[in-house]
């Protein structure tokens, strides 16, 4: 979706706030959020980025980093039936859940978290670029999650490599469509004009369908 | 009271009231900020409150998330990268390895982990000066440098790295010559990246963990260089 969380190249959104030897986190909440985000992968329902995009852009920009993500993890709870926001203003479970899911263990959390996950898939599917191809950003608008940042609609850039096979993210919940993801080079001059670098550039992983050939 | 209308459970879906175990979500077009006072306004006390209820409902086990917690401080973390980036500089099959198959050369030092998956080394030379971004969100190699520092998820940075990272450079204390090309990486999709930075001038008899030491997560990101030593300092 056309998203405030799609600002790649917009300008105006005031300090990067640089820390040398910045900390992880700045508050013990903070890395509660990612941890609990970690463990509910079983019970939420779908991955949270979606969700995280869906907040109001007003409302994302007040919020931290890290409230977007509590934000969307309650958002997400609630949308799976798992928690109602009356049981957390109370700060209590109302009722029981009807199935039984096996929580994160302590035994098993770290294992967890240092699997490295596989979203490569083995499966052949025909790669309709080839490297060195030109190919161009469509002009499309999907409604919902979407990895094609808007900068890249309608931009000519070369396929520096082929990534392999993943699964479309903009069609997570439904199907999985297999696809391949290439690695493509834009030129800085054309995404930005010529007031770019001369030789400065940006690469992106995109997905077959985000391209079109050039 | 304009809003109470047929539509306005919709409306409320976000922040706000959504109807409990409504499993038919708001549609995103119609999901509208609304004020949250249901829950408590305070991040920390609604995680509390969050983790309480699904504690209650045997999802969650507090001390699994204490692990969590542990391996997100301990476990990952830019020792790591800056392991794997010592270990390039001091063995030249390492570094080919590393260029070509990041998720499996940092797996040789038993590195792994969520966000590891399809890790792209990419090289700094006297010519060549990467940096690494994640415009959408905040995608970033875990295994190796742990959770993003806050500015790296900044709104400032994911939006001006793309068009101006010569100026976000400078801004953040690395001024890039005119004849170097900077490549900017926004990593939104399959892969993570990681900056291999060059190695020092001077450096040539230091160990490999005396390299790991200089080796800092900005310059692996790509925002700072690796320096050798303050100086005037014995290594």
């Amino acid at each position: 979706m056309n998203g405030i969380h799609d600002m790649g190249g917009m300008q105006g959104m005031g300090e990067i706030g640089y820390e040398e030897n910045a900390p992880m986190f700045h508050a013990d909440w903070e890395i509660r959020v990612q941890a609990l985000h970690a463990a509910s992968g079983s019970f939420r329902g779908g991955p949270l980025r979606p969700t995280v995009e869906q907040i109001p852009a007003a409302e994302y920009l007040r919020m931290s980093y890290y409230e977007r993500w509590l934000t969307a993890l309650i958002e997400r709870l609630v949308q799976a039936g798992v928690v109602t926001r009356e049981e957390i203003e109370q700060s209590r479970a109302a009722r029981a859940l009807e199935q039984t899911i096996a929580p994160v263990t302590p035994e098993n959390a770290a294992d967890w978290l240092l699997r490295t996950p596989q979203t490569e898939r083995q499966t052949q599917v025909a790669a309709r670029f080839a490297i060195d191809d030109r190919v161009r950003g469509r002009n499309i608008h999907p409604a919902g999650h979407t990895r094609m940042p808007r900068y890249t609609r309608l931009r000519t850039g070369n396929v520096e490599r082929d990534r392999g096979v993943f699964a479309l993210p903009d069609s997570e919940g439904d199907e999985p469509r297999l696809q391949h993801v290439y690695l493509v080079r834009f030129a800085a001059r054309e995404l930005w004009g010529e007031t770019a670098h001369a030789r400065d550039s940006v690469r992106i992983d995109m997905w077959e369908d985000y391209l079109e050939p050039a | 009271m304009a809003k109470s209308n047929s539509g306005s459970v919709d409306r409320r879906g976000f922040l706000k009231g959504a109807t409990a175990g409504a499993l038919a979500a708001a549609s995103p077009a119609t999901l509208h900020a609304q004020d949250h006072q249901d829950v408590p306004s305070d991040p920390a006390l609604r995680v509390k409150a969050l983790e309480s209820v699904l504690v209650e409902k045997g999802l969650v086990d507090s001390a699994a998330l204490d692990v969590l917690v542990d391996t997100f401080e301990n476990r990952v973390g830019p020792r790591n990268g800056a392991q794997v980036v010592a270990r390039a500089w001091v063995d030249p099959a390492y570094k080919q390895r590393l260029l070509d198959d990041g998720t499996a050369a940092m797996a040789e030092f038993g590195f792994s982990g969520w966000q590891g998956e399809k890790l792209t080394v990419v090289e700094n030379t006297p010519t060549v000066h990467n940096v690494i971004v994640c415009t959408l969100c905040s995608c970033y190699p875990w295994p190796l440098l742990g959770l993003a520092p806050t500015w790296y998820k900044s709104d400032a940075y994911r939006a001006r790295t793309v068009v101006d990272p010569r100026g976000v450079l400078r801004e953040l204390g690395l001024q890039v010559s005119d004849e170097i090309e900077v490549r900017v990486w926004d990593s939104n999709a399959a892969s993570r990246y990681l900056v291999l930075p060059e190695r020092p001038e001077g450096t040539d008899s230091l160990s490999e963990e005396q390299l790991a030491a200089l080796v800092s997560r900005d310059a692996m990101i790509g925002v700072a260089k690796v320096e050798s030593t303050v100086d005037g300092d014995a290594p």
